[in-house]
């Protein structure tokens, strides 16, 4: 039960960010909906270990079936990174703003012609 | 049980977070979506996971906020749209005001960015910090306790059609003129639509947008009453911007007395 | 649309049942910890996890090199200060601090572990300076011995874990010190971008 559930949301999420990515034009918001969306596909693949009463995979913790940790272990990284890229891309955008003073896709994209 | 529950509020906040104006909403929004996803991780037996996202989310939002809102050298001005005072036509901006901000931004050596926003909007705009100031046909209020510099000489009138409730735009200087039972309306063309349509019978406006309103028509046969006079479209500053207040006083003051204010006064409202 | 439909293709790839996941036992025998996920990330994963920290480090410099060439603030604008933060910022600081040590130490034993550990302290460093402003802690902080201790840091990591890859010999210690080697690595790198940041565009 839980599990599918945390498919379903993943999913959502994960077609928020995408689509607020693509459609909003200030672009502190595209970072915002990227960030969402990476969330989004964080929660996918915790959420495909998930397994029918499983409790969390350490030892010790009770007996009885755990969830899978290898998807975990994959998105705890994935996260830190997450954080780095996020610190480029804002970093390219401090600059855009500098240069341009403009954090406006559609003005931007008119001056870069 | 709780699973879904903290799913349904993980969207929400996301869904909620990326659909805001303002920018500090919308990184607000998404810190609190990334508890809220950090706290479904951890009902979805992952705690290290969670952890991580909290501790991150967390210090991710600090840093966004760090660089979004932190505009240095900018000069931010809320701004209601007036014609001819500030307007967008397309892609750029125009009108007296705007002539006057392009001068003063010029002359402080920043760029200039607006917000366009409503009447209404501008007090929670200034007092927020967001904007240092605001412009756009502005009538300053009584009850607003905000320094501001005054421009153009007008007067609040009441456009009367027929019998009827009395109707203002909110946050407006009508607004403080109401008598009970009056109603408020957004933005001037709502207001111009309902007097057009005969929900209310009379508006409250500046002296400028009457002249829209006659100028584009439907409004034969209206009666115009003279509510205050010697009023001024102001330029309003948020509070603890005293140098700013005092350059743009100095700029105006320059502009009248050498006469170009009133030149630009002929031009744009003649 | 076609997007929308990606997506939910994508998604329904994990329908169906799903193979019994390993019992945490089977995963931590080999590796003599209690906490599975650590097991992975630092044992079976344990060249992903190496490579994404370089991934970090590399990103830092990335905003070290790319901000560089931008204006340094002026005076930042004074912000309503709030005596309360600066008083309490070095009290709150010292149990945020332990936190943080506590949950690198214990990485191996529950949930934790070195990347929790230094975000949670780069944001402890964040309210420091909320408290006691950015330049003096940065000074304070001997950024600039620092920074080579992160770069420090990460070849280490790389070195030790060419190491393991050769001798192999698992062990709780072992957790440990790359935990903290994380958790340190994570915590200059979080700051770095913070300072950096603050600097060029006005204290928060």
């Amino acid at each position: 039960m839980a599990g599918p559930v945390g498919l379903a949301t993943a999913v959502g999420l994960a077609g928020l960010g995408f689509f607020v990515l693509a459609v909003r034009r200030e672009l502190i918001f595209k970072l915002l909906g990227l960030h969402v969306a990476s969330g989004g596909v964080g929660l996918f693949l915790v959420a495909t270990g998930h397994r029918p009463g499983g409790i969390a995979p350490i030892l010790g913790l009770g007996p009885g079936p755990t969830v899978d940790p290898l998807p975990q272990a994959l998105v705890l990284t994935a996260i830190v990174i997450h954080f780095a890229t996020l610190a480029l891309a804002l970093v390219y955008v401090i600059y855009l703003t500098e240069r341009h003073h403009s954090q406006d896709a559609h003005r931007l994209e008119r001056e870069e012609e | 049980m709780t699973v879904p529950l903290a799913a349904a509020l993980t969207l929400a906040l996301a869904a909620f977070a990326l659909t805001r104006r303002r920018l500090l909403w919308g990184v607000i929004g998404v810190g609190a979506h990334s508890l809220a996803l950090a706290g479904l991780l951890f009902l979805l037996s992952a705690p290290d996971v969670a952890l991580t996202e909290a501790a991150v989310g967390f210090a991710l939002v600090t840093f966004v906020y760090l660089l979004a809102l932190r505009r240095t050298g900018k000069l931010v001005v809320a701004a209601v749209p007036a014609y001819p005072l500030l307007y967008p036509q397309g892609e750029r901006v125009r009108g007296l005001e705007w002539e006057l901000l392009e001068r003063l931004a010029r002359s402080l050596h920043r760029d200039l960015e607006l917000i366009w926003a409503s009447r209404a909007e501008v007090p929670g705009l200034l007092g927020s910090g967001e904007a240092q100031l605001a412009c756009g046909g502005v009538l300053s209020r009584g009850g607003e306790a905000l320094p501001s510099l005054l421009l153009v000489p007008t007067s609040l009138v009441a456009v009367r059609v027929g019998p009827g409730p009395t109707g203002a735009v909110q946050g407006c200087r009508g607004q403080d003129r109401l008598p009970p039972g009056g109603l408020l309306f957004p933005s001037q063309e709502e207001l111009k639509d309902a007097l057009v349509s005969g929900r209310i019978g009379t508006a409250l406006v500046d002296l400028l947008s009457f002249r829209n309103w006659h100028l584009a028509g439907g409004l034969e046969g209206a009666e115009v009453i003279p509510v205050e006079r010697g009023l001024h479209y102001t330029l309003l500053v948020a509070p603890g911007e005293g140098e700013l207040l005092r350059r743009a006083r100095e700029l105006v003051e320059g502009l009248r007395g050498s006469g170009e204010l009133d030149r630009l006064i002929r031009r744009y409202l003649a | 649309m076609l997007a929308l439909a990606g997506l939910i293709l994508w998604g329904s790839f994990a329908w169906g049942p799903r193979p019994l996941a390993p019992s945490p036992a089977q995963v931590t025998a080999g590796y003599g910890v209690r906490n599975a996920v650590a097991a992975v990330v630092l044992g079976a994963r344990l060249w992903d996890t190496l490579l994404e920290v370089l991934v970090f480090a590399v990103a830092m410099a990335g905003v070290r090199f790319g901000l560089s060439p931008l204006p340094r603030a002026g005076k930042p604008t004074p912000l309503p200060e709030s005596h309360l933060l600066a008083r309490m910022g070095d009290v709150l600081f010292a149990p945020v601090a332990v936190f943080s040590l506590y949950l690198a130490l214990s990485g191996h034993l529950g949930p934790g572990g070195g990347f929790p550990a230094g975000a949670i302290l780069g944001s402890g460093l964040l309210l420091l300076a909320l408290a006691m402003g950015m330049e003096p802690l940065s000074r304070r902080l001997h950024e600039g011995t620092l920074e080579r201790l992160e770069y420090g840091t990460v070849a280490a990591l790389l070195g030790a874990g060419v190491g393991m890859g050769l001798a192999g010999r698992w062990g709780p210690g072992w957790f440990v010190a790359v935990n903290l080697a994380i958790a340190l690595e994570v915590a200059i790198g979080a700051w770095v971008v913070l300072h950096r940041f603050a600097a060029h565009r006005g204290e928060l």
